[in-house]
């Protein structure tokens, strides 16, 4: 057995089912093996950095490892934005480059690139196979230590001659993965109890330390006021009564007050990012704060916490709703305070139901959630649609909706919905895209023609880079610069190039039935939505500002106009 | 994030580490120090072999105003390193340590 058949002997033993990947030079030995696999299925994108967010999106739709291949030197680079955006959202991927044989390292070889060096800052941990007995180790170090702890990329790059080389059949030891008690949680309890005014705050961290159930366990048994991240979004379901919505930048009214107002915030899973907290010390100044997260390192990064908690969070709920559900907590009338809010200071963007009018982005996306089915997979890009789907749709699960939260990677909507579509066959995938995100990848249409998935592609079209557009308007004394895209290409006729039905919908009388059409369809379908292109996302608040002096439509003309740097 | 650029006036710290000696293990630190805002004024290197595991024990004098202790719960995330001890006292010498 060579080091490439080894690489598939430890995904069988991994139960790693699904890759995506480009073949090139370094690499091809692994895709020599390949050719007598019948267990991995491969999937070629038509660029790496197409494979690497279709490996992350299939890891964020279904918890499982994501896997994506490439070349030596440009193939690996093209991964790197790809790996970035895992490495900043923690999900758990394994990457796998082919370099120049050991000899060559060094020697500016043809499709040399040092990648164990360019890829430091992006990856939770990396390796270069020196010596071929080297290779089932790390295989199995790496696939462990994308996954636990706080999941994030683990890249391995492999000389050519160590894939070649014949290497000893090395049984896999069974990976035993201990179940944590919970910590102390005393305090913690102590401190809720104590608090007039305690606002659960969750994010990100709750879907990967996989513990989407226990949390809303907990959350419906505490019946604590609640906001969310953007990756946060879901973990309380679309039917909590006590979910304020997302807060921060394009957040909600209702959840930014709360926070303003509360004296306790239980931040969980959550890591206190500026889009969500603004300005720092403007952010909640009257809360003492609990943390409780997977990794340390979190703990008093950007707030200082009264009571930082690390540990399995599973556990961590389960004390937590067994306190509550026993003694619950006397915080009635800042429920009652809370509902208000909630009931005022939602997103509240109008429908307009004149049949000829223009379609406008928040109407849309509330069509969408509507109409959609229930476990449907949102893959967002980035731009002004992703926060109108933040905004308006209606997820009940965090796995449902996957967006680009750290990194903020246009382009990452098309090949994560690829992603997420192989982990999920049967359920309907849709991605949600800008004009100026779906022009980042869109070479992967072919992808979805080559296999035929069933994907649902929505371009919310404005002819420009609307949320850089709208900051112009905004904080740049509306100075457009280079934000201009109305000489896109025909979409319809692009997406019929690529053999891919599409429609045009510019009208609110065209939405209900554009919808319903995509989604009937027997397979992959776009559509294209004309929207204005001076429409913006409301609420805001301007980068670097506090998050209780957001702006909406009303109070645009008023507004401070300078962007402020931190 | 800059370091200031006094660094007479710069806070600074001594921190002890330990990790495996594989490659790229000095860089991936020094990344780690640049990009959490400190910048290395000093550092020794020595490495030690025990159990068949080289082992790199490195001495950092870095500068930075952000809190240290930011640093050093970074650097522990790092999987190769084993130890990372913020105080002017360096770890005890290992047996069989090499220059």
């Amino acid at each position: 057995m060579n080091g490439a058949q080894h690489i598939l002997e430890a995904f069988h033993h991994h139960n790693v089912q699904t890759v995506f990947g480009y073949p090139g030079g370094c690499i091809m030995p692994l895709y020599d093996a390949l050719v007598d696999d019948v267990l991995v299925e491969h999937v070629l994108c038509r660029h790496e950095q197409g494979c690497a967010l279709a490996a992350d999106g299939y890891a964020r739709a279904s918890a499982r490892l994501g896997v994506c291949i490439a070349t030596s030197g440009p193939g690996a680079t093209n991964l790197i934005t790809g790996v970035a955006n895992a490495h900043r959202d923690s999900v758990p991927m394994l990457v796998i480059t082919g370099q120049v044989p050991s000899s060559l390292i060094g020697t500016d070889a043809f499709q040399e690139t040092d990648v164990l060096g360019m890829t430091l800052g992006i990856v939770k941990h990396s390796y270069l196979v020196e010596r071929a007995e080297e290779l089932p180790g790390i295989l199995e170090e790496a696939m462990e230590l994308a996954q636990t702890g706080r999941p994030g990329p683990v890249w391995i790059d492999i000389p050519k001659d160590v894939l070649l080389a014949d290497i000893a059949a090395v049984p896999s030891q069974p990976v035993t993965r201990s179940q944590t008690a919970a910590p102390d949680l005393g305090s913690a309890i102590a401190l809720l109890r104590a608090a007039q005014k305690p606002l659960l705050y969750s994010g990100g961290g709750i879907s990967l330390a996989h513990a989407e159930d226990s949390f809303r366990e907990f959350a419906e048994c505490s019946a604590l006021p609640a906001v969310v991240t953007l990756k946060g979004i879901g973990n309380p379901g679309k039917h909590s009564a006590h979910n304020l919505g997302m807060l921060g930048m394009h957040g909600s009214r209702a959840a930014n007050r709360a926070v303003d107002e509360c004296d306790l915030l239980l931040v969980i899973g959550a890591r206190l990012d500026d889009r969500a907290t603004g300005k720092l010390n403007g952010f909640a100044p009257n809360a003492r704060t609990i943390h409780i997260d997977t990794d340390a390192a979190e703990f008093n990064k950007l707030r200082t916490a009264e009571l930082a908690i690390r540990g399995d969070l599973n556990a961590i709920f389960g004390v937590l709703t067994q306190a509550f559900r026993e003694t619950p907590l006397a915080i009635s009338d800042w429920r009652k305070e809370c509902q208000t809010w909630r009931t005022t200071g939602g997103f509240q963007a109008a429908d307009n139901e004149e049949p000829l009018a223009p379609i406008t982005g928040p109407a849309f996306i509330r069509r969408l959630s509507h109409i959609a089915p229930d476990n449907t997979i949102i893959a967002c890009d980035v731009g002004q649609h992703q926060m109108w789907v933040a905004q308006y749709y209606q997820f009940d699960h965090p796995r449902h909706h996957l967006t680009s939260g750290g990194l903020g990677t246009m382009g990452f909507g098309l090949p994560a919905a690829i992603g997420a579509q192989f982990a999920n066959r049967a359920t309907t995938v849709i991605n949600v895209a800008g004009d100026g995100s779906f022009m980042m990848n869109a070479q992967e249409l072919a992808t979805i023609r080559r296999y035929n998935l069933p994907l649902k592609l929505i371009i919310m079209d404005n002819q420009c880079l609307g949320m850089v557009r709208q900051q112009q308007e905004l904080f740049y004394n509306n100075r457009e610069s280079q934000i201009n895209l109305d000489d896109n290409p025909d979409f319809v006729a692009m997406a019929r190039a690529f053999d891919i039905p599409a429609l045009k919908i510019e009208r609110t009388d065209q939405v209900r039935r554009g919808i319903e059409t995509i989604l009937a369809y027997n397979g992959p379908m776009l559509l294209h939505v004309a929207i204005a292109r001076e429409e913006n996302v409301w609420p805001i608040v301007k980068p670097g500002g506090s998050n209780r002096e957001m702006i909406d439509e009303a109070r645009r003309a008023s507004a401070d106009t300078k962007e402020i740097v931190a | 994030m800059s370091t200031e650029r006094h660094p007479q006036t710069t806070p600074t710290y001594k921190i002890t580490c330990r990790m495996i000696h594989e490659a790229a293990a000095l860089e991936r630190l020094c990344q780690v120090v640049r990009i959490r805002g400190f910048r290395i004024a000093k550092m020794a290197v020595e490495t030690s072999v025990q159990n068949a595991e080289e082992s790199l024990y490195i001495a950092l004098t870095v500068q930075g105003v952000r809190p240290v202790a930011m640093l050093q719960s970074q650097l522990e995330k790092l999987h190769t390193v084993a130890e990372v001890i913020l105080n002017t006292t360096a770890l005890a010498p290992a047996v069989g340590r090499t220059a």
